[in-house]
């Protein structure tokens, strides 16, 4: 069976080609940089198409119709009637997988399994490096803060950390948060020398503290890999 | 009780009614708790409204249908019960001779352009179920071209055509606001007519709602309609474009290029513009889904026994558009339904073989 890869995260498309290969009636074929979809599906002539959802041009798959034996037939989506569970699970991860002419889908669900689950790990490991990221970058933000306090409070440095401390535990809030403030205090006291620029930094923290009517979240999105299914979890 | 709903939409300019509302506070009015999902693609949107991802998505009306019978995956119970936009998209097409027969009119102008091409032109559209096929196909046909025999078209996301033509990855395409400007100003393509041209006043984009979650929450959903036929009327004054851009240019959201957005906003400067509001923008109208419908038999994709008057009024729910119009105040009158003007009978007649003939 040939299985045409459309996954532009070349880290995850080997490793899933690795786990597909072990199977040697797979046939595991890629779309060369550039090449459209369509196009990649008319020269490679894949019997099963595997896309990651954050491409957009997934939407090329859609009514294609390879034509064989006079009777043109569109590609389709990949149904399991029966497990909506394992669908949902596949498109959570962000995978997506179509037949072309008639696979019997028995045959194609151990392979979606796969590739879901290939997906799910990577998206795992993105969230925890986004998690490490955001943890350095608060470190470095209470680091900021602290040094803030011992110039202009002349504390030391304990006294710096207990102050951030004994500020989040009575309000109720993380002491990141309480040092985002002192940070961004002392960056409008500093912007005000020059009085035109201040105005704009209040303004800037305003648009962000609005943006509280609800919530927005990234689909699976090419702006940012990263950014996939960040609200789905 | 505040409900949550989940709406998907892409990246493009009509989706202004739901950023719209949500900006202006709309939904909070009306206790709905938004969480806006931002799509790379059309088939993304049908699949999360499949499996629950989703309760509702600015979608295409000829994709709504065919997810509705079938046509690609399982059948998928949806509604509409509102339209969102109409209009706003343009054909345009590549190379130099194109800007040598500007004086002409558009299909004069495509038939000269497709003697002078030396193999099949390739046009792309943004989804094979799309407003934007159907219109380019429809027209084509007007002129006396086969969209299936005389050019092959494929599908390219909207964000690439321009890339695409500069390259000749494609010989022309039918896109939405801002890529027939993106492509003049890049110098790779020329505007050749817009879809209203086509069909003054065409439904471009509707809500779809995954049909349990309507039943469901049959008051959230009265709510919900409320909440974007305000945001419609907002998106259609000229005087509050500049803040609806500035709501469309939003980084955390859907980031679209300001100028861009701004020219197809009413008051803009695009000769193909966007209407929200007004000439019954919001009415999921019957004849809109059976002209979908019979265009999408006429060539050959609907399976046999599909009956279209009994599709169209399963997924199109004026009843609870009207419900939640009479709440605005909003005034329907009681003809509309038998009075939605669509491209005439006679223009629908099926001009080639490979359209079988149509029975309705």
């Amino acid at each position: 069976m040939r299985i045409l890869l459309a996954d532009d995260d070349a880290a995850r498309a080997g490793a899933l080609t690795k786990v597909l290969s072990a199977d040697p009636s797979l046939t595991i074929l890629r779309p060369g940089p550039g090449e459209l979809l369509a196009d990649a599906v008319a020269a490679l002539a894949p019997d099963v198409v595997l896309v990651d959802m954050a491409r957009p041009d997934r939407d090329a798959l859609e009514g294609i119709r390879i034509v064989a034996s006079n009777q043109p037939r569109p590609i389709v989506l990949f149904v399991d009637q029966d497990d909506a569970v394992f669908m949902e699970e596949a498109i959570r991860a962000g995978v997506s997988s179509y037949n072309v002419l008639g696979v019997p889908p028995p045959d194609v669900k151990p392979i979606l399994r796969a590739a879901a689950a290939m997906f799910r790990h990577h998206q795992i490991a993105r969230a925890e490096l986004r998690d490490a990221e955001r943890r350095l970058h608060e470190r470095e933000i209470v680091d900021r803060a602290k040094a803030i306090l011992i110039k202009e409070r002349r504390m030391g440095e304990p006294d710096a950390y207990r102050w951030l401390r004994t500020r989040a535990m009575s309000s109720g809030r993380r002491i990141p948060d309480i040092a985002r403030e002192v940070v961004a205090r002392e960056n409008v006291q500093v912007l005000s020398v020059n009085p035109a620029s201040a105005p704009a930094t209040t303004q800037g923290s305003n648009t962000q503290g609005s943006n509280t009517q609800g919530s927005y979240t990234q689909g699976s999105n090419t702006m940012g890999a990263e950014a996939q299914n960040r609200g789905a979890q | 009780m505040t409900v949550r709903v989940r709406i998907g939409m892409l990246r493009l300019t009509d989706s202004a009614p739901v950023v719209v509302a949500r900006a202006h506070g709309l939904f909070r009015s009306l206790d709905l708790h938004p969480v806006l999902s931002i799509e790379p693609s059309w088939a993304n949107l049908a699949d999360k409204l499949a499996y629950g991802l989703l309760d509702a998505a600015v979608m295409l009306p000829p994709l709504v249908l065919a997810s509705a019978i079938g046509l690609r995956g399982p059948a998928v119970r949806l509604i509409v019960p509102m339209g969102l936009s109409q209009g706003g998209n343009t054909i345009v097409l590549g190379g130099e001779a194109i800007k040598e027969s500007a004086s002409l009119p558009p299909g004069a102008r495509l038939v000269a352009w497709l003697a002078g091409q030396n193999r099949r032109p390739r046009i792309a559209v943004v989804h094979q179920y799309s407003t934007h096929n159907l219109l380019l196909r429809y027209w084509l046909a007007l002129t006396g071209v086969d969209p299936d025999r005389d050019i092959e078209t494929v599908v390219v996301p909207p964000e690439q055509v321009v890339a695409a033509l500069a390259n000749g990855q494609i010989a022309g395409f039918c896109a939405g606001a801002p890529w027939g400007m993106a492509a003049e100003l890049a110098g790779v393509g020329n505007v050749l007519l817009g879809t209203s041209d086509i069909w003054p006043f065409h439904p471009e984009k509707c809500l779809a709602v995954r049909d349990d979650w309507a039943v469901a929450n049959p008051d959230a959903l009265t709510r919900l309609l409320r909440a974007l036929m305000r945001a419609q009327a907002i998106c259609d004054q000229p005087e509050a474009a500049d803040g609806i851009v500035a709501t469309l240019a939003d980084e955390t959201g859907l980031a679209l290029p300001r100028e861009a957005a701004r020219a197809a906003l009413p008051g803009g400067s695009s000769h193909e513009q966007i209407h929200f509001h007004g000439a019954g923008a919001a009415f999921p109208a019957l004849p809109h889904a059976m002209w979908f419908l019979r265009q999408m038999r006429r060539w050959g994709w609907l399976a046999e026994g599909t009956i279209i008057a009994t599709t169209a009024r399963t997924v199109y729910r004026p009843d609870l558009f009207s419900l939640a119009a009479r709440m605005e105040d909003l005034f329907v009158p009681p003809g509309i339904a038998r009075n939605i003007p669509v491209p005439t009978a006679a223009w629908e007649e099926p001009t080639f073989a490979s359209g079988p003939s149509e029975s309705q």
